[in-house]
């Protein structure tokens, strides 16, 4: 250990060592030191501010546009036979919560699957490969996988067809990506010695995949599930394209049109009736909900890293 | 060890206060909604014991097509679940070419458009009718289309249709221009930069305002009627009525055409019929359709207006749509026949009519044009 500043210190010659050495800094590059400092820190704190600006903006608009209709009718209804004032946007909510939840059933297995492949098992051509696609697919724009799922459902079903299930296909393509990549890193994060130590006890690689790898990595991949699922619940083109809208309820995912948050907000946009306010009205409010939902996964990823972390442990 | 308890403790305490969140949330979300009845999908007959006279009409019903059509569509629809409790009908507003095809792909069970289909298109094979039955085509909607501007201080302008076409073609590029002045003493014109909004997507709207002008200004207005704006034309490309309405609404100087229901806080043009400038009104849309005959060499269920444009009917306004509802003559599936039917014998009934009046500012059918077009609507099998 060595010893505190102090005792350094105590002894005069080192004393003057140090006074000399910084009466003897020139004073010009002190100053230009503290003048870089100030313009840097300047250009950061204006970086951050040109940053945030759009961010609050956007926020304060949606909130205090949003609220005028945050009631209970909006949460309790659909807009089954609503002209103009009134109704609300419970059908879109369920849509988007179904649909959603179904796009995780569909990429959450085949994502960390995929992972442990690639960390675990995965070398060579291969493996590079997939890491490739993978990499390719995180790009996919929202519209081409909304033309796969219709293309696909099309020729399956014939024309037309618009379903709660082809809007989750469309949107497991987008977040599957998001989570083979999350997991992936999560995975390559847990320390080769636990591995090693488990095989070292005579687990099969098998056995230390499932009791060792993936409960370390729990809450890191359960993080990225939450990621993919912000990331997807905001998409509009593709729920647009294979789910349709609809103004009713409709809790059926494999039959009939799916109303859902993001096609809610344009399509109350879009087609306005004559009383235009009305519309705008659950237009924002709608919106506010959505990003009200993105907020409380945020949390809930927050809360389930705190809590399967400390399991870990 | 006390601490450890603690801990687990206070994360019990904060899980069952998450659990009960979700749970609340759970239980507000997973009823049916507030407005709609609960549907008996095993007992239909349940459903509708207050409407005796009904059939026990089930299923959902999908259409789309003309966004000219979509307030009265709102309307219909509404009166007509309300009816019929465990049907949804469906109306995407595609705009009248996506309509169109889609109906004929099968991917519609009806479409609405503001241009009928032409003689021999009627004539092909559309993939959810039986072949060879034809097309049942009925006029609905009956709206005026409003040239719409944006310039503060003028609530209305007088303009004749060589002068619109102008405008149009591009050819007259400021407000302050002698054609529009002279037609316009009085009013203070602004020496702003007139810019043309027209649709960017293939729509009916279009396809009738280049019809009248083709029509009554055919020395300015060279490019016939089509449903795609000509693309050697400068100006503003919107999409959809909305997207029009939205282009005038934020730039000065803007001016547009799009169904009158949607012009209702613009600057409208008085439209020169005659020698009298006319305002768009629902009486002067019907007086217009009236005076107009339809078209020959069609079958009785294929009912389409050859509008008269160059019309001088006192109080009518020639620049009028008419909107379609299509349907075939006879349905693959019966059920979706009988759907189709019903619905169209609701749009078109006495109180349909009169809820798209209301909701949409459009001109009831007339009592002619209702017995002939029931006539026609009771072929759909």
């Amino acid at each position: 250990m060595p010893p505190p500043v102090a005792n350094v210190l105590k002894s005069r010659a080192d004393a003057d060592e140090w006074r000399n050495l910084i009466n003897d800094r020139p004073r010009g590059l002190d100053r230009r030191r503290r003048i870089t400092n100030k313009v840097a820190l300047g250009a950061i704190t204006a970086a951050f501010c040109l940053a945030i600006a759009p961010l609050v903006s956007v926020l304060w608009t949606v909130v205090s546009a949003g609220l005028n209709r945050i009631d209970v009718e909006f949460f309790t209804q659909s807009m089954r036979g609503v002209i103009g004032e009134g109704g609300g946007a419970l059908h879109a909510i369920m849509g988007t919560i179904q649909i959603t939840l179904a796009a995780a059933v569909i990429s959450v297995p085949v994502g960390i699957l995929a992972a442990v492949y690639l960390v675990e098992y995965g070398r060579g051509a291969f493996a590079r490969t997939l890491t490739l696609l993978v990499d390719v697919m995180t790009g996919i724009p929202s519209i081409v996988a909304g033309l796969f799922a219709f293309a696909l459902f099309s020729l399956a079903f014939g024309p037309g067809v618009r379903a709660g299930v082809a809007g989750a296909v469309a949107l497991s393509l987008l977040m599957t990506p998001v989570v083979i990549r999350s997991a992936e890193e999560m995975l390559r994060l847990v320390p080769t010695e636990l591995r090693e130590a488990s095989q070292a006890l005579g687990a099969p690689k098998y056995r230390t995949i499932t009791d060792v790898v993936l409960p370390t990595a729990a809450s890191g991949i359960t993080a990225g599930v939450m990621l993919g699922i912000s990331r997807i619940v905001g998409e509009t083109a593709p729920l647009l394209l294979v789910a349709g809208f609809t103004d009713s309820m409709n809790y059926n995912l494999f039959s009939g049109r799916m109303a859902s948050l993001p096609v809610f907000i344009y399509s109350q946009w879009q087609n306005k009736g004559v009383d235009a306010a009305a519309y705008d009205d659950r237009a924002w409010s709608a919106a506010l909900t959505l990003i009200a939902f993105v907020f409380v996964l945020n949390l809930a990823s927050r809360m389930a890293n705190r809590f399967l972390g400390a399991k870990a442990r | 060890m006390r601490e450890c308890l603690a801990q687990a403790m206070r994360m019990i305490t904060k899980l069952s206060r998450s659990g009960m969140a979700v749970l609340a949330l759970g239980v507000i979300l997973s009823g049916c909604a507030a407005n709609e009845a609960p549907v008996v999908s095993d007992s239909p007959v349940a459903t509708n014991t207050n409407t005796n006279t009904a059939p026990a009409l089930q299923g959902t019903l999908v259409g789309g097509g003309a966004s000219s059509q979509t307030a009265a569509q709102e309307a219909w629809r509404a009166g007509f679940q309300t009816t019929y409790s465990a049907v949804t009908v469906d109306y995407d507003p595609t705009g009248s070419g996506t309509g169109r095809s889609s109906f004929s792909s099968g991917g519609f069970a009806f479409a609405g458009t503001d241009d009928a289909f032409s003689v021999e298109e009627a004539a092909g094979a559309f993939a959810g009718c039986s072949a060879g039955t034809g097309l049942v085509e009925i006029p609905v909607y009956i709206s005026p289309i409003a040239v719409a501007f944006n310039l503060p201080d003028v609530p209305t302008l007088n303009l004749d249709p060589a002068t619109i076409a102008k405008i149009f073609a591009g050819k007259i590029k400021s407000w302050d221009d002698k054609a529009i002045a002279a037609a316009n003493p009085g009013v203070k014109l602004p020496n702003t930069a007139i810019t043309a909004v027209h649709r960017s997507d293939k729509s009916g709207t279009t396809g009738n305002f280049t019809d009248y002008l083709a029509e009554t200004a055919s020395a300015e207005w060279t490019w016939g009627a089509v449903e795609q704006w000509p693309e050697k034309l400068a100006g503003e490309a919107a999409d959809k009525t909305q997207g029009v309405r939205e282009a005038i609404t934020s730039a000065a100087g803007a001016i547009g055409y799009l169904d009158a229901s949607q012009a209702a806080d613009l600057g409208t043009v008085a439209i020169k019929v005659g020698s009298d400038y006319v305002q768009h009104s629902a009486e002067g849309a019907a007086a217009a359709v009236a005076a107009s005959k339809l078209e020959t060499g069609r079958a009785a269920t294929d009912i389409v207006f050859d509008l008269d444009r160059k019309q001088t009917t006192s109080k009518a306004y020639p620049l009028v749509l008419v909107s379609y509802l299509v349907a075939c003559g006879q349905y693959q599936d019966a059920n979706t026949a009988e759907l189709v039917r019903t619905y169209f014998e609701h749009a078109v009934s006495t109180a349909g009519q009169q809820a798209a009046a209301n909701q949409a500012g459009s001109a009831p059918l007339n009592s002619e044009l209702t017995s002939l077009v029931s006539d026609a609507i009771s072929k759909i099998k």
